[in-house]
């Protein structure tokens, strides 16, 4: 064979053919997609939410009624109607339920965790995992009516006040539904710990008991901890079950106050679905105020979710 | 023999009383979510079906010819045969499922799609490929010259020629699209022979091939007698109270794939065949239960999941309420959402793992992927609402916005799932095939992508069931509340199982909805969304052992 | 389509193989001297700053079995993997100096890796049949590559030329997995033979096999190398002695220490490292 045969044959450019540059185009497109669903989301939400405030309104040069900044994150008092916006009420809400579902699912995950990384036989692995991960496919909406046909009863056996609609069974609820990713994310941080660790605890004669607790859940604090933020977002950004079970009326209730739970308020993610219900007209104010929420909660939820990626990193980098 | 004084008993005991406490605890903690949830199951199954509401005696039947039979049939395998237990739930889990698919299916078509334009939509599709196909084996061009080809035969097969490209300059039209050629024709076959055609063919073809391992003859015994079951089904429909179509579909979807799981079984894991008794004892006690209850008349449960209920739509009045718009809905919304995130979905995960692993634009979708999975649902059906309502001023609350919309919410699902699934395929196949001098995209399509398929699909069924089962995002693009016929199209307005089953609980809330129609619409929507999950799970534990 | 075919000989017949099987040991001195298809010219890798291959140069001659010996680490599989550009694929190596393809060297700006490895197929160390029958696993080359023929025929012939088509042909619509790992190995090379490529680059194909079947992946070795150019590594002496013409030996550093006709480099080394090296007091 010549030599410029084989220069012809092996400067071909099969990477540069047609079929290819349309795979690599189509693939690329793909994953650019996520992009730009993210930068649509933040343009939109800021967009829509700077037409509400008084402040940002002239920026993007809207002209219509408008609320104060000030007045929105400071504001108590959640009444669409009479043009009160003040977003605490919601945030209130929100707060104690994410605070009552971390009380339910965070002992019951990260046991769960202990007991599927450290205890659990092979075989019971592989039958307990996907029937946890079963808790969190069932649609929120069913997990609120639970709520409020067979949780809420039962609360009232025990304090009579509690109302029909209260933030306890949504916070159950929600608790529940959260579990399998406390346990997941958990139990991947305790897998990560060195089996050399767990030999070193049992060398120096500790039990299994000494070991799950002294050596490994220690080691795998970080791990941890990012599963419970990153649950908890899960929790702020929750809609059905507290949009069914924690009413509809909006109150500012005191966090601290373990009494609150056992009446009705109105989340940020159910206001947000009562807002869409109610009359809006689109552009009205209630309709921006829906975009303001809207804002609040994402950037409450990605701001968790990014804590819980660095917190998260460092565990990784442990190991 | 020297003694040693320092001899001793033993070693003593370390007290293990705390952790075997602690041990019970934890397992207690890890089942107490999924007992909360199996009570609360047993709870709204029991308000939506009273069993207590049914004669002694029909209990009594079904004890004797069902409960029993089927206890001993597992413990009995239990004891003897593993294996072929796990062999006879498959088989009873393919009925199950099959005939909720079969169902959804017969819905679709018998309410939105007719078989006739079901058969123009194969052949517009059909007609061109292989017209297509067969010019490629004649003609010899580069693949940069067919796409053109390609592109205009497929426009003239499902538009026509000038088709609406020649409206614009005002072309008349002078060849119509290949549908509505084929529905022009003087003489169609009926309904049931163009499923038979285009639907029973294609699903006997298949599961013949899945049969072939076990014996050519057999593979295609079951790939005719599929079509004659088909047929035969159609024919007799109305003996059972049935019209052709349904019992068709049933036929196809049921009977064919349950009768090749049984073949191959039966021939390749000749020692397993036992457990197929399971699948009889409960099919055929059933059968036989429902004889005697009948017989003698011995009234059943009063349940609100019945026939009335799936086929009926909502109501004023919770008793002749039912949730047949709404289970259309879904079915329609699943499919759209299938459409769109599932090549999406696919193609990022193979970007991101063998086109680009390493790339800085591929971390920063990477932190951008895991970022998206967390944000909430009702902030996608923001987006929804504010990009694709208003800003590309589509009607709001249709098939195709809710479908879009539910797809960009698990996008990060199934591209998280997909790539863990591209990442099992060993590097080896990789190598071998790089090393063959295929290209990326050959390497892709003909070996990382089939070998990492069923773990793609695993993922993606259970994004699906995720996105079916979400109500905010609906609420956010202004679905109806209440929809009294099935949507029929992508532009037409769609509800869902969990919005029509909020709308009775929020607008509805009075005591009947909550007792009956509520209850009933939670029973059918999570028996759905159990079966796809575990669908899911029987796929990825079975790539999981290939692996 | 554009597969070089103006050299493939025509199919060969069994009874040539045959006689080849029997006699493994075939000696190429009587074949006369040969042309050279592979020369590198101070060919230098590295890992990231690790270097793995230091300034080789050797000439590699069409039609033989060139093997590459050295202990674990030595970068002879580097070496091997240079050739096809495998190297390509991992990202902290980089690749300096000229290695040159029948003149062209493959590493310039306008090569294509793909087209390069169909002229240069690779069998590697573990055997890794895709999960597909044995017929798509050796019709793979030939679909990618776009080859036209017959391909009921140009399976069985690789098949056969791979000594595995009497043992399979009842069963070519069956897994390549269900195969014995020698099976496999050798539907991996039928594989690697099938588009017809001009070197076949095998990367320590029998360390994963039993004495019987590594014996037949030799054999087939001595054989193949009547068509085609076969550059071997290997860790076993033994081995590069009973089926190599030439022989490569590698010593820790990436150096090539050692490049010759195999007899004079196992009956007569240059040095004292090689020595100690082969007969087995350094490793």
């Amino acid at each position: 064979m010549s030599t410029d045969d084989i220069e012809a044959d092996l400067t071909r450019n099969t990477e540069n053919a047609p079929s290819e540059l349309l795979a690599r185009l189509f693939f690329f497109v793909c994953a650019v997609l996520s992009v730009v669903t993210t930068a649509s989301i933040i343009v939109l939400l800021v967009s829509e939410a700077a037409k509400f405030f008084s402040v940002t309104a002239p920026l993007v040069g809207f002209a219509g009624e408008t609320v104060s900044v000030v007045e929105f994150l400071t504001g108590t008092t959640w009444q669409v109607n009479s043009g009160e916006f003040g977003v605490l009420a919601l945030v209130s809400a929100t707060l104690l339920i994410t605070v009552g579902a971390a009380i339910v699912s965070v002992p019951l995950g990260v046991a769960t965790a202990i007991y599927l990384s450290e205890y659990a036989s092979r075989r019971a692995r592989r039958i307990l995992k996907p029937a946890l991960e079963i808790l969190a496919g069932i649609p929120t909406v069913v997990y609120g009516f639970f709520a409020l046909l067979y949780i809420t009863p039962v609360i009232q056996l025990v304090f009579p006040d509690t109302g029909t609609f209260n933030l306890a069974s949504a916070s159950i609820v929600v608790g529940i539904m959260i579990i399998p990713m406390v346990a997941s994310i958990s139990e991947d941080a305790m897998s990560a710990v060195p089996e050399e660790l767990r030999q070193a605890g049992y060398g120096m004669g500790a039990t299994k008991f000494d070991v799950s607790t002294g050596v490994v859940v220690p080691a795998a604090l970080s791990g941890i901890f990012s599963s419970f933020i990153l649950a908890l977002s899960r929790a702020i950004g929750e809609t059905m079950a507290v949009t069914v079970a924690a009413g509809s009326q909006a109150a500012f209730l005191q966090p601290w106050n373990p009494a609150s739970y056992l009446e009705g308020a109105l989340p940020m993610t159910a206001a947000m679905i009562q807002l869409l219900l109610s009359d809006i007209t689109g552009g009205g104010l209630g309709y921006r105020s829906l975009f303001a929420v809207g804002l609040t909660l994402f950037a409450l939820t990605l701001s968790m979710n990014i804590v819980s990626d660095l917190i998260a990193q460092r565990y990784r980098e442990e190991y | 023999m020297a003694t040693d004084s320092r001899v001793i008993d033993g070693f003593g005991q370390v007290s293990q009383t705390a952790g075997t406490v602690f041990r019970y605890l934890l397992l207690f903690a890890t089942l107490a979510g999924l007992i909360a949830l199996t009570v609360l199951l047993l709870f709204v199954a029991n308000d939506a079906i009273q069993p207590l509401t049914a004669d002694p005696g029909w209990h009594l039947v079904f004890l004797l010819t069902l409960v029993v039979p089927t206890l001993s049939t597992v413990g009995y395998l239990l004891a003897r045969a593993r294996a072929a237990l796990s062999v006879g739930v498959a088989a009873l889990g393919l009925v199950v499922v099959s005939t909720m698919f079969a169902g959804g299916i017969a819905m679709i078509l018998v309410d939105i799609i007719p078989p006739i334009t079901w058969a123009g939509y194969v052949l517009t599709f059909a007609v061109p490929t292989v017209a297509l196909l067969a010019a490629r084996r004649a003609v010899d061009l580069p693949l940069l010259a067919w796409l053109p080809v390609a592109a205009v035969v497929y426009y003239a097969s499902l538009l026509g020629i000038p088709g609406p490209l020649g409206s614009v300059v005002g072309l008349e039209q002078t060849v119509p699209s290949v549908a509505a050629l084929f529905s022009s024709l003087s003489v169609l076959p009926a309904d049931w022979l163009l499923l038979v055609v285009t639907f029973t063919l294609p699903v006997a073809a298949a599961v013949g091939s899945y049969v072939r391992p076990a014996g050519d003859r057999v593979a295609a015994a079951v790939g005719v007698g599929g079509v004659a079951v088909a047929s035969a089904a159609a024919l007799s429909s109305s003996t059972v109270g049935l019209t052709p179509v349904p019992a068709t579909t049933l036929a196809t979807l049921v009977v064919v794939p349950t009768s090749g799981y049984v073949c191959r079984t039966v021939l390749s894991r000749p020692r397993d065949r036992i457990g197929l008794a399971l699948p009889a004892v409960v099919v055929g006690g059933s059968l036989l239960g429902a004889v005697l209850v009948r017989a003698f008349e011995f009234a059943g449960p009063q349940s609100w999941v019945d026939w009335q209920f799936l086929t009926s739509a909502h109501s004023r009045a919770a008793i002749d309420a039912g949730l047949y718009p709404a289970i259309g809905g879904s079915i329609l919304l699943m499919v759209t959402v299938a459409l769109f995130s599932f090549p999406l979905g696919v193609g990022a995960a193979v970007y991101l793992e063998e086109y680009a692993p390493n790339s800085r634009l591929a971390r920063l979708i990477d932190v951008n992927i895991s970022n998206l999975a967390g944000v909430p649902s009702v902030v996608y059906g923001l987006l929804g609402l504010g990009v694709f309502v208003r800003y590309f001023d589509q009607p709001s609350g249709t098939v195709l916005v809710g479908g879009a919309t539910l797809a960009l919410l698990i996008l990060p699902i199934v591209i998280i799932s997909s790539r863990e699934a591209l990442r099992s395929v060993p590097d080896d196949m990789r190598r071998a095939s790089y090393g063959m001098g295929a290209t990326r995209w050959q390497t892709v399509k003909n070996v990382v992508l089939p070998r990492s398929f069923s773990g793609i699909l695993t993922g993606t069924i259970l994004a699906l069931g995720r996105a079916i089962g979400e109500t905010a995002p609906l609420i956010m693009i202004g679905a109806p509340d209440v929809l009294f016929s099935l949507p029929t199209e992508f532009s037409a307005k769609v509800s869902a199982m969990p919005l029509q089953v909020f709308a009775w609980a929020s607008l509805y809330a009075t005591p009947e909805f909550y007792q009956r129609a509520v209850p009933a619409g939670v029973v059918v929507l999570v028996s759905v969304l159990l079966a796809m999950n575990s669908v899911a799970i029987v796929l990825r534990n079975r790539y999981q052992n290939e692996q | 389509m554009d597969q070089s075919t103006d050299e493939s000989p025509d199919p060969i017949d069994e009874s040539v193989i045959e006689t080849n099987v029997a006699d493994a040991a075939t000696s190429d001195t009587a074949r006369g001297p040969a042309d050279t298809i592979v020369e590198a010219r101070n060919v230098d890798v590295f890992y990231d700053d690790v270097q793995a291959l230091d300034d080789i140069s050797m000439s590699i001659p069409e039609q033989r079995v060139t093997a590459m010996v050295g202990p674990s680490g030595c970068g002879k599989s580097t070496f091997l993997r240079c050739i096809n550009r495998m190297n390509d694929r991992i990202d902290a190596a980089r690749v300096e100096g000229e290695l040159r393809l029948r003149e062209k060297n493959v590493y310039d700006d306008d090569v294509d890796p793909v087209a390069l490895r169909r002229r240069v197929g690779m069998v590697f160390q573990t055997p890794n049949p895709f999960p597909k029958s044995i017929y798509d696993n050796v019709a793979y080359g030939l679909e990618i590559q776009g080859i036209d023929g017959d391909y009921d025929q140009l399976v069985e012939e690789s098949l056969r030329r791979a000594a595995l088509w009497d043992e399979v042909s009842d069963q070519l619509h069956e897994s390549g997995l269900d195969l014995s790992g020698g099976q496999q190995q050798r539907l991996c090379i039928a594989r690697a033979i099938a588009p017809d490529p001009e070197i076949v680059l095998m990367d320590e194909p029998a360390s994963a096999l039993d004495p019987v079947a590594t014996s037949k992946i030799e054999d087939l070795i001595t054989d193949l190398a009547e068509e085609y150019t076969v550059i071997i590594v290997t860790h076993n002496m033994q081995q590069a002695a009973r089926i190599s013409d030439k022989t490569a030996v590698f010593l820790t550093g990436g150096e090539l220490v050692e490049f010759g006709d195999t007899e004079q480099v196992f009956q007569n080394p240059g040095s004292d490292r090689v020595e100690d090296y082969i007969t087995g007091k350094f490793g």
